[in-house]
């Protein structure tokens, strides 16, 4: 049992040592190189640029990015190839970028480093220099470097025809540009398009296939073929130039026959390929400005048109859109077309319309039809009249102008349903909103104003802002007036409290000094009558002296005042017993004798003496 | 005041002696003239009444409905947001202006702002001048009023409710002022402009020559917020900010 467990630990460690040996196997390093197939090259060949990544595994990288180029021209790529091999049990992988370029010009370029992402991290190539030089550089064969140029030579070239060199302006001129040749050309590319500077130019229909005429120039035969058409209209007058188009072509040449059968033997028995570019020379085209007296409408159209207006309804509703429609069709600068300006009634909404053109390229005439929808919206009912529609446009077989005028359209337009509310928010609310119409202007009182005069620099308004101002100051002065009056009124009585109590003592002295005079003893009324005037004089004083209303007044009262005013306490007293006593004689009147009367009355001037001066003190 | 109201007068005896009929009859005439489909002469009507002095909310109305009739979009805005000036509740001149601006090239899209500052445009939109005028006016006769309970208050009930009184009224006297003066200075700076040009190049600086930033069509609203010399620095609804020439707007 134990035997049979070591046994299995060993198959385990075998296998894991095995897959261990796998994976250095697999880590290889991983590199990237750039190489081109030959160095020096020709200025007209192509050659294959390629950048090798190896041992990446076969995701390959990600993240390629390519030197500048800008030297070459890249005929394709990239083209990408994989590779595995296992040599030895070890495996090696390589993944192949390679582009075909051809170079612009002669020189010495270098490519910069290429980069790709690949096992984590960025690798790059190492710059490489391409030395480009004049003339084909082919393989293994130095001995026939001839100057392509002087083979080819005249055997093939590219020429730009016009049909007329003097024109109108807006006149069609028909451009062909057709390859001559006398050697094999296997394929040709375009490489640079002629700008049509001045011109509105129109291409016209070239079949897919090349067919190919003969045509003799210079007593030599040549095969033509046409690469491109074109119809142009010039838009300006002037001379006017139709720059070079170039085309790369592809072309066999045959090897010059050799007197040694074993080199010829060897050589391809097909020629070889070379790259050739031909340029077609510029053409001027001189064109003559339209004769002067142009009607008002015209607006450059040249050629021979018709035209037609029609709407799509002629009866509508208020606030339902018709759609009138402005066909011109005709042969001539379609293109160049402008809508003619149609007057609807002022009530009518109009939007900018939507043209559609039909361009009919056959027969070397530009000839087809441009269509102006314009999108009316009626806007109050009624029979309107949208006026007839005039184009105008110069003839060039007539040598004239031609206006067109459509016939007049009637529209009926009836009374619609009431735009509908709104619903939903946004751009539907938007087209909601275009069905209906501004409202009426207002015809009410219009209130009109000056503009710089506003309502606070009115006159009247300065008024009302002063006004309650004045009322407030005056509210303010009588209440300053009021509470000037109020302790007026309490000082008339504090000056005057000390007189009001003297005189009510001298009535009270004069009951006490009356009994003596007539009958010895004072009647009991009189002594009533002595008491309530010490006790009413007491009262009166304090009541004024002190600024308290009479119904509020009390013994208690008087004294708490007395001491706010810090009164001596003792005074207080005094003032309290003499008035208790005074009320005392008041209501049981018995038993007073002059001498306590006499004492009452000195005791009620001393004390409001005394008051008098503290209080006047403090 | 007396010079004032004299040149005022002068003026009106003016305008009434140059055209022969006031304002308002001009007004209504220039309303018939567009009853009867004759746009170009109430236009002429109106902008006569422009042109002497006077404004209101109808007037700047109907004379954008007159633009808006012919076309000129741009010049239908430019009334509409004045007569809104005059107006700013009113739903025919909102309604309008809405459908005039449909039909212009550039549509923007404000951008949302501070609650506090949408909540101040709104209440600045809900009041014309003429009645935050009032507004403030009733607020400073509160105030005076409760000034006056206050000094004549006999007892102290009194004398505590005219307290509480003004320094509410103070405050909203307080708040009355500063909308007025916000909204005389909607009214008089003119800090507001419609784009009246076809196209207009918007620079990076108050300079030709700088770069552009974008491009506006007529009938946009901009908001002016600093000039040099014949150059405007504006803002649109959206936040976007560069210089264009004064000439090529109009001031609201």
């Amino acid at each position: 049992m134990r035997h049979a467990f070591q046994h299995r630990r060993f198959v385990l460690g075998l296998i894991s040592l095995l897959l261990a040996g796998a994976a250095l196997g697999r880590a290889q390093e991983i590199t990237f190189e750039a190489a081109v197939d030959r160095n020096p090259v020709g200025a007209g060949d192509q050659f294959t640029f390629s950048l090798v990544l190896s041992n990446a595994g076969t995701d390959g990288g990600t993240n390629l990015r390519l030197p500048d180029l800008g030297a070459f021209r890249v005929i394709s790529g990239p083209n990408r190839s994989t590779s595995m091999q296992i040599i030895n049990g070890r495996m090696s992988s390589s993944i192949t970028y390679s582009y075909v370029l051809q170079p612009r010009t002669t020189g010495s370029f270098t490519v910069g480093a290429a980069t790709i992402e690949a096992g984590g991290t960025t690798h790059a190539t190492k710059p490489l220099t391409i030395q480009v030089v004049k003339g084909g550089v082919q393989r293994q064969e130095p001995a026939d470097t001839v100057d392509m140029t002087s083979v080819i030579g005249d055997n093939l070239f590219l020429k730009a025809t016009v049909d007329k060199t003097r024109v109108m302006q807006g006149e069609q001129i028909n451009l062909t540009f057709k390859l001559y040749t006398r050697v094999s050309v296997l394929n040709y590319a375009v490489e640079k398009v002629p700008s049509m500077r001045g011109f509105w130019s129109e291409d016209v229909e070239t079949p897919k296939n090349i067919s190919l005429s003969t045509e003799v120039v210079n007593g030599k035969q040549y095969r033509v073929g046409v690469i491109k058409r074109l119809a142009l209209f010039p838009t300006q007058a002037g001379t006017l130039e139709i720059s070079p188009m170039e085309v790369q072509t592809t072309v066999q040449v045959q090897p010059k026959r050799s007197t040694d059968p074993f080199e010829s033997f060897f050589r391809d028995p097909f020629g070889r390929n070379v790259n050739y570019m031909v340029k077609s020379a510029p053409v001027k085209i001189s064109a003559s400005p339209l004769p002067a007296g142009a009607p008002d409408g015209f607006k450059g159209a040249v050629g021979q048109f018709a035209m037609s207006a029609t709407v799509d309804r002629r009866t509508t509703r208020t606030n339902e859109p018709v759609t009138l429609m402005i066909t011109i069709s005709g042969t001539g600068n379609i293109k160049l077309l402008e809508s003619p300006e149609p007057e609807v009634p002022p009530d009518f909404e109009r939007y900018s319309p939507k043209v559609t053109d039909s361009i009919n390229r056959g027969k070397g005439k530009i000839s087809g039809s441009k269509t102006f929808e314009h999108l009316l919206i009626p806007r109050y009912p009624g029979l309107k009249v949208i006026k007839p529609l005039t184009f105008c446009y110069y003839d060039l077989t007539r040598r004239e102008y031609v206006t067109l005028r459509s016939p007049q359209i009637e529209l009926n337009v009836e009374q619609g349903a009431m735009a509908t509310p709104q619903v939903g928010g946004g751009a539907r609310a938007d087209v909601q909103l275009l069905t209906q119409d501004i409202r009426f202007i207002k015809i009410s009182d219009p209130s009109l104003g000056r503009r710089d005069e506003f309502l606070h620099t009115g006159g009247l308004f300065v008024v009302l802002l002063l006004l309650p101002l004045a009322g407030f100051a005056g509210a303010f002065v009588f209440a300053k007036q009021r509470q000037a009056e109020m302790r007026d009124q309490a000082g008339y009585r504090n000056r005057r409290a000390i007189k009001v109590a003297q005189r009510g003592l001298k009535q009270a002295e004069y009951l006490l000094k009356e009994r003596s005079g007539s009958k010895g003893e004072p009647s009991t009324l009189q002594r009533v009558r002595f008491y309530a005037e010490v006790s009413r004089a007491l009262w009166k004083y304090l009541g004024d002296k002190l600024a308290i209303p009479q119904s509020a007044f009390s013994s208690e009262r008087a004294a708490e005042v007395l001491k706010a005013r810090s009164v001596d306490q003792g005074l207080i007293h005094a003032l309290r017993v003499l008035l208790e006593s005074c009320d005392m004689a008041r209501f049981a009147p018995t038993g007073l004798d002059l001498a306590a009367m006499q004492k009452t009355y000195e005791e009620a001037r001393r004390i409001i003496i005394d008051l008098e001066k503290t209080l006047k003190s403090s | 005041m007396i010079p004032r109201l004299i040149a005022m007068v002068a003026l009106v005896l003016l305008g009434r002696t140059a055209s022969g009929q006031s304002p308002d009859q001009l007004f209504q005439q220039g309303n018939q003239m567009y009853q009867q489909g004759r746009l170009e002469d109430a236009r002429s009507l109106y902008e006569s009444i422009v042109a002497m002095g006077y404004g209101s909310g109808q007037l700047f109305y109907n004379l954008g409905n007159t633009y808006y009739r012919s076309g000129e979009i741009a010049r239908a805005i430019l009334s509409y947001e004045r007569a809104l000036r005059y107006m700013p509740q009113d739903d025919d001149i909102r309604h309008n202006l809405q459908l005039a601006n449909l039909l212009i090239t550039d549509r923007i899209e404000p951008t949302p702002r501070l609650f506090f500052l949408e909540f101040w445009d709104d209440l600045k939109d809900a009041l014309s001048l003429r009645s935050t005028t009032w507004l403030a006016y009733l607020a400073y006769l509160l105030l005076l009023a409760s000034l006056t309970l206050l000094v004549l208050g006999r007892t102290y009930v009194w004398k505590k409710i005219g307290m509480i009184s003004a320094v509410v009224s103070l405050f909203l006297f307080a708040c009355g002022l500063i909308l007025f003066a916000a909204k005389l200075a909607d009214f008089t700076e003119e800090h507001e402009a419609i784009v009246m040009e076809a196209v207009v190049t918007v620079k990076n600086s108050p300079d030709a020559g700088s770069s552009d930033a974008f491009v506006l069509h007529s009938g946009v609203k901009v908001e002016i917020i600093d000039s040099v010399s014949g150059w405007i620095e504006i803002r649109l609804a959206d936040g976007k900010v560069g210089w264009i020439e004064l000439s090529t707007v109009e001031r609201i």
